[in-house]
């Protein structure tokens, strides 16, 4: 409908929804899971800055260490609904600012865990690519593959 | 990440962003074609389309060739499997995000139990 792109993960928890939550939001935890997910990503996972401001329209801001120099992101908290709901704006490049990704985790309890929904919105110039995602590009580039 | 590789992508999908632009590339992915052949469907001017293309080219979803007197267009689809592989990468690293943050939770869990 809104035709953007979308990448939408989930995760089951045996953690309560407030553990998942807070893990977003604290400074040493988000050091110590964001390193082990850069270097999942095949990334050295030597964080630089890691600051958080936990409140709507408060600011974000990680960095880690690439072969191509410090990788930052930043962003903008929209909405903190403890235990349920955390988006923030997600951006790479100042480029970006005018019309960022949007990252939103929606955490639902699930007997004595949860599961976690995250669903990263591209921006908007993404539109005219999602529209054919699905099916379109895609089934266009296999084709070539297929040819090639 | 900025990076050139940031650039690219903004080429692509800025390419992209246009139906007339779109409707050429899904001609082409068919089969190369003349450019006056791909300017005759489209109730735009020759020289429209003309500008179109080279925007296409410029992103290096088409290349041209030129066989005796005429230009023929051919479709390039890797600025397309660029877009997806970065997509790709985003799924990855929030998955990986996910999953590291569970077993952060459980190692807590381990430590508070002893």
């Amino acid at each position: 409908m809104s035709g953007k792109a979308i990448v939408r993960v989930t995760h089951r928890f045996d953690a309560s929804a407030e553990r998942v939550y807070d893990a977003w939001l604290h400074p040493e935890k988000i050091r110590l899971w964001m390193k082990a997910a850069l270097m999942e990503m095949g990334l050295s996972g030597e964080l630089g800055r890691v600051e958080v401001e936990p409140r709507v329209g408060g600011r974000f801001f990680f960095s880690d260490m690439r072969e191509a120099g410090e990788a930052k992101h930043w962003g903008t908290y929209l909405q903190l609904d403890r235990p349920h709901r955390i988006s923030f704006t997600w951006i790479v490049d100042v480029s970006q600012e005018e019309d960022p990704s949007v990252v939103t985790i929606t955490i639902k309890p699930d007997g004595k865990g949860c599961v976690a929904t995250l669903v990263h919105e591209m921006p908007s110039q993404w539109a005219s690519f999602a529209e054919r995602v699905e099916g379109g590009w895609s089934r266009m580039l296999r084709g070539i593959h297929h040819v090639a | 990440m900025p990076s050139s590789r940031d650039g690219r992508l903004d080429r692509t999908l800025a390419a992209l962003a246009d139906p007339t632009r779109r409707q050429i590339l899904r001609r082409l992915a068919r089969g190369h074609a003349r450019v006056t052949d791909l300017a005759t469907p489209f109730p735009v001017s020759f020289n429209t389309v003309s500008k179109h293309i080279k925007v296409l080219e410029r992103a290096a979803l088409v290349t041209r060739r030129k066989e005796g007197r005429e230009y023929f267009l051919t479709f390039r689809p890797e600025p397309l499997a660029e877009v997806e592989r970065w997509i790709e990468k985003q799924r990855a690293f929030w998955g990986a995000s996910l999953a590291a943050i569970d077993d952060v939770l459980r190692k807590e869990e381990g430590e508070s139990g002893k």
